[in-house]
């Protein structure tokens, strides 16, 4: 425990004076009081008779069609529904451009730490490889729970009070913003083990997430494949992370719908642990 | 306890750079022993594997053949670790530590608690000499500040073996004096030390022992007169002595190529110093000074080198 507090010290530490933490805590901080105080909610019998944000009003209303006499006519949203959809946007704001840019902001941690004249002194102490490289990685991904749940749990408490709707199932968007950033870190670290390249392989993360997003159209691309292009494209399919198709489990997590797979979070996760794996392997057999 | 603090036995490392590349021999079977309480130098030229041989020490790199203890536990073993400490070359600290955290964090990661952390850190500040510097970010301490605080480093776990690649590298004199005393201090209390340095005259000064690697390979161990040459005796400055004045007769010689060279004579008796003094005046030779000649380690280095590069 006193060497794993060693290592969190250091990843915490080197977080902080990177103004990376703060930097997010910040917009966090930022967004939490624009709910709190910037936007005011009219609620009329469940529905959202209008929304003021700065003092400028807005009615937001939904198009239906009258059951009696079939024209479509407006209807106030309700407060239900237009607290997911803040949620949905928020989270999947947070998914998104948070990993984005926790990767590119946590991807000189790795780089400070396999620095010649740093990993020796480290590899010096009574600590084995893996107890340092697992340090490491627990701080980084300790850092991104504890700014993801500050971001959404502050989101979630602050529309939740100004609306009284409290739904506690967008709290899971929490483990899933680390577990999915802690699959994409799995890429940086272990190339970066393995080449010393932070640019490959911050290239490579990204590459990945790219190649996610066309595979997450693979019902729709699938059927006007060759069969060997189709084969090739349902190997990627699977081996690789799905980590645009997760916001699906993402949207039915927040909307409070039953999620209808988990495929694509658990072959992530797979892919994460086999590229942990590798990074381990490679990490310790290295000469620094 | 063993009686050797560290021993290695045909220690080779290759190192391959890829595919279709020359393999690098950075070492070639070195057989090495240090026993405990001693200070031993590792010298070398560039490139001769020095550093490679201390990071295999500290299991930084693998071994491609060959074993070592290092105090009676296998190298590469963590345990064997536990009472280490080590600077490295060109270290580097993050800069956005204190001198506090810094040894904090080093000493958390030695498996210190906190009451021997708190007390010390506070020592090994002040025995740096960085007391009023203990709450400054190390990205602001210039290189000797650093190199202290790189030993104080070292030192937290109290080890029994030190291992310091250019300890003294950027310090000016007077903190070059101050680590050579700590290190006698340290010698004095029964540590072991492993110095691998390039300023011969620091080597000199401390070491009880010299090895002397080259291309990889262990070329002599032995003392500092061993390696030397220990040749002591005397060395005589005169000017106006004519050329071709004849030194043999007193197994003399001219330091340099000319008469106005000094004239070193080997240790022997004190009459036939004197006479070669008596013989010089007789010949209106000035005598200037007349000073205890030793021969220094750098030149017996030298020669061993020049040799090994000639064989």
């Amino acid at each position: 425990m006193r060497t794993l507090s060693g290592s969190l010290l250091l990843t915490f530490r080197e977080l902080w004076a990177m103004r990376l933490t703060q930097g997010i805590l910040l917009v966090s901080t930022l967004a939490w009081l624009f709910l709190s105080f910037a936007m005011n909610l009219d609620v009329v019998e469940g529905s959202l008779a209008a929304v003021r944000i700065f003092g400028l009003e807005s009615t937001p209303s939904d198009m239906i069609k009258d059951a009696e006499t079939g024209e479509w006519v407006r209807q106030a949203v309700s407060v239900d529904k237009f607290v997911v959809g803040i949620n949905s946007f928020v989270f999947g704001a947070s998914y998104f451009l948070g990993t984005l840019l926790g990767l590119f902001a946590t991807m000189p941690l790795i780089r400070g730490f396999l620095e010649q004249g740093r990993i020796d002194l480290l590899i010096s102490k009574p600590v084995s490889r893996n107890q340092l490289l697992s340090g490491h990685l627990l701080g980084v991904v300790l850092t991104v729970l504890v700014l993801a749940s500050y971001l959404v749990g502050g989101v979630w408490v602050a529309l939740s009070l100004k609306t009284g709707v409290w739904f506690t199932h967008v709290l899971m968007s929490i483990p899933l913003i680390v577990i999915m950033f802690t699959v994409m870190y799995s890429v940086i670290l272990t190339v970066t083990v393995m080449t010393r390249s932070n640019g490959l392989a911050l290239i490579l993360a990204y590459g990945l997430i790219f190649i996610s997003a066309i595979m997450a159209a693979h019902e729709q691309i699938l059927p006007v494949l060759s069969p060997t292009a189709k084969t090739a494209f349902n190997t990627m399919y699977h081996l690789l992370p799905n980590f645009v198709e997760v916001v699906i489990i993402q949207a039915q997590l927040v909307t409070g719908e039953a999620v209808a797979s988990w495929y694509s979070l658990i072959s992530s996760i797979l892919f994460g642990a086999v590229i942990y794996g590798l990074g381990f392997i490679w990490f310790n057999r290295r000469d620094f | 306890m063993t009686d050797f603090a560290i021993t290695t036995h045909q220690l080779a490392k290759t190192y391959s750079s890829g595919f279709g590349k020359k393999a690098i021999h950075a070492l070639k079977g070195v057989d090495l022993e240090v026993g405990h309480g001693e200070i031993v130098g590792i010298l070398g030229p560039n490139g001769a594997g020095k550093t490679t041989l201390l990071k295999i020490l500290l299991g930084v790199v693998s071994p491609t053949s060959g074993t070592g203890t290092l105090l009676g536990r296998p190298i590469g073993d963590v345990k064997s670790r536990h009472r280490l400490g080590y600077l490295p070359e060109n270290h580097r600290f993050p800069p956005y530590l204190t001198a506090r955290q810094t040894l904090d964090v080093y000493g958390r990661l030695s498996r210190l608690d906190d009451a021997t952390l708190k007390e010390r850190i506070p020592m090994l500040i002040e025995e740096a000499g960085l007391s009023s510097w203990i709450d400054t970010r190390v990205g602001k301490f210039s290189k000797g500040m650093m190199q202290r605080l790189g030993l104080a480093q070292a030192m937290i776990n109290d080890p029994d073996v030190l291992v310091l690649d250019e300890p003294t590298d950027g310090v000016d004199p007077v903190g070059r004096r101050e680590i050579r005393d700590r290190l006698r201090l340290l010698k004095a209390r029964g540590k072991t030390i492993l110095i691998n340095s390039h300023l011969l005259t620091e080597i000199e000064l401390l070491c009880d022992r010299v090895a002397i690697l080259n291309r990889g390979e262990i070329v002599q161990v032995g003392s500092i007169d061993d390696i030397s040459g220990s040749q002591s005796g005397w060395r005589i400055e005169c000017r106006s002595l004519q050329s071709g004045f004849d030194l043999s007769n007193f197994g003399a010689s001219l330091e340099g190529p000319d008469h106005e060279s000094g004239i070193i004579v080997p240790s022997g008796s004190l009459d036939n110093l004197n006479a070669l003094i008596d013989h010089l005046r007789q010949a209106n030779g000035q005598i200037v000074s007349v000073e205890r000649h030793r021969r220094s380690l750098e030149a017996g280095f030298l020669d061993i080198i020049d040799r090994e590069e000639k064989s």
